[in-house]
């Protein structure tokens, strides 16, 4: 077998408009994501009653079942809950009407959001006590304290985790082509079925993931430099 | 004038502070010594409610907070009339020196940001670090950092600065200039109320001294008598044990 290397550089090119489907799973899925996240770790690090509670289970749950999995409970569960309530309640509304790419938005933003849970909640735990009294002590509400002095130093702690979150998401946004949305991979697949070269368009859809890759790397090393100022000093 | 009633806290079964009653007139700068363990961190972080007391009231002037069922706002409002210095300077590592002056001033005060730097950079210059705006905590030697730390304080204008061994946690060779600076600021007349080991430095600038004792002030009033003539067993106790001789002939 001989490498057809100008097939890599035309399926390379048949790829570039699949692209957009994959950003828009990763970027939904992180963002909502780490909005959930949030909360839950918030709820876990405040001990908040029942939201401290389901955030745990929620959090074991999801970490330990596979993404694949959730994506096809939401799939095949979501469906069924909309199309009983929309009988029940006599909604125009039908599971038929969401878009197969909404349902990878879901799921994936339950994964992302259990997986993030844990990350901001340890970058949270990394900054110490005394900043949050500190901020108490000069009259900030603890609102104010936690946007303005705990969030941010958390942030910088927690960035090397969640850029690799960020990989994690991009790298299983790949999993969509289970519910026929047409991603990066899944367009490899397409492209090779013409004339059978799939090694050359799975390549092709390997060099695509691993740029996008090395920017979020480049963009994680640049906010690291530009936030971890503080950390450098040493004159102390 | 700020007065503390039958402060109790304990933490669960360990009664801490067992009813302190204290007075701390406007102006004054009050120097609480005692053992280790005595209790005196737990009072002063109850002053400001990083510690929440369990019982007994704190009255600022006319303000007065009911320990027993405090509302969120009177803590709040009891928080931005005080401020503290801590013994570990918990400067915001992530802002500078000047930005950590100013934080207060334009979160809580409100202060337009403009302002808040000019006044920040006048109580920075007050300590003695006008050419150290810039520079982050972790570039700032810990003498360096409390004097940040107090410039921090200042810059509220709160009704009283709490200060918890601000100079422990510091080489000896730069206890001086701390000392230094809030021995001037002590001068200007602002209510101070001082934890400390510092012998000398408390019968120099203080002009009350509280002695405590496993949750109870034993014995208070002017540093001439307290250490001059205790009347109290454990406060001489406590003396004898903890000042060098020299101390004493200041
Ligand atoms: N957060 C806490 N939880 C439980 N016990 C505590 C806590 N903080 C203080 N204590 C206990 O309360 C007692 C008084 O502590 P405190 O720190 O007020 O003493 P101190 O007089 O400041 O001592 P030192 O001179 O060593 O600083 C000690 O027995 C300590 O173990
Ligand atoms: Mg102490």
């Amino acid at each position: 077998m001989t490498l057809d290397f100008s097939f890599i550089w035309t399926a390379f090119v048949k790829l570039l408009p699949a692209i957009p489907n994959t950003l828009y799973i990763t970027v939904v899925s992180v963002s909502c994501g780490f909005i959930i996240g949030t909360i839950v770790a918030l709820s876990r690090i405040y001990k908040i009653p029942v939201l401290n509670q389901l955030g745990t289970s929620y959090v074991t749950f999801i970490r330990g079942t596979p993404m694949l999995t959730h994506l096809l409970l939401i799939y095949f569960g979501l469906p069924l809950i909309i199309d009983g309530l929309a009988e029940k309640y006599g909604w125009s509304f039908n599971s038929v009407s969401i878009p197969m790419i909404g349902f990878a938005y879901i799921s994936f933003s339950i994964t992302a959001g259990a997986y993030l849970a844990e990350v901001i909640r340890s970058g949270m735990l990394a900054v110490d006590k005394g900043q949050l009294e500190a901020a108490h002590s000069i009259g900030m509400t603890t609102f104010q304290a936690l946007r303005r002095i705990v969030f941010p130093q958390a942030f910088a702690a927690a960035l090397p985790n969640l850029s690799n979150s960020l990989i994690g998401m991009l790298h299983g946004s790949t999993l969509a082509f289970t519910v026929s949305v047409v991603d990066i991979n899944a367009k490899a697949q397409i492209v090779a079925a013409t004339n059978w070269k799939f090694f050359e368009a799975y390549l092709a859809a390997a060099l695509i993931f691993w740029g996008l890759t090395i920017v979020i790397e480049r963009i994680t090393a640049w906010l690291e430099k530009r936030i971890n100022v503080y950390n450098r000093g040493g004159v102390a | 004038m700020i007065k503390l009633t039958k402060i109790t806290k304990s933490f669960g079964r360990n009664r801490v502070l067992n009813g302190i009653d204290l007075t701390v007139e406007k102006g004054e700068v009050v120097a609480i010594l005692g053992p280790s363990g005595s209790g005196k961190t737990t009072l002063l972080r109850c002053i400001n409610y990083l510690e929440k007391p369990n019982d007994g009231e704190i009255s600022i002037d006319d303000f007065i907070v009911n320990c027993r069922n405090p509302a969120k706002k009177d803590i709040h409002a009891l928080r931005r009339k005080t401020a503290m210095v801590f013994q570990n300077y918990n400067l915001f590592r992530h802002k500078t020196a000047l930005e950590n002056v100013m934080e207060g001033l334009v979160i809580v005060k409100k202060i337009s940001r403009d302002e808040a730097r000019k006044l920040s950079i006048e109580l920075l210059e007050k300590v003695g670090l006008g050419n150290k705006l810039s520079s982050y905590p972790s570039q700032l030697s810990g003498g360096q950092q409390q004097r940040v730390g107090i410039a921090r304080a200042l810059a509220l204008n709160p009704e009283v600065i709490l200060f918890d061994e601000p100079t422990s946690a510091l080489d000896p060779e730069l206890v001086g200039e701390v000392l230094a600076v809030i021995r001037k600021i002590a001068k200007e007349g602002i209510t101070m109320i001082i934890v400390t080991h510092e012998m000398g430095f408390a019968q120099d600038v203080a002009n009350h001294v509280v002695f405590m004792d496993e949750g109870v002030i034993v014995e208070e009033g002017h540093p001439k008598h307290i250490f001059n003539s205790p009347k109290e067993e454990r406060t001489k106790q406590f003396l004898a044990r903890i000042t060098p001789e020299s101390a004493y002939s200041i």
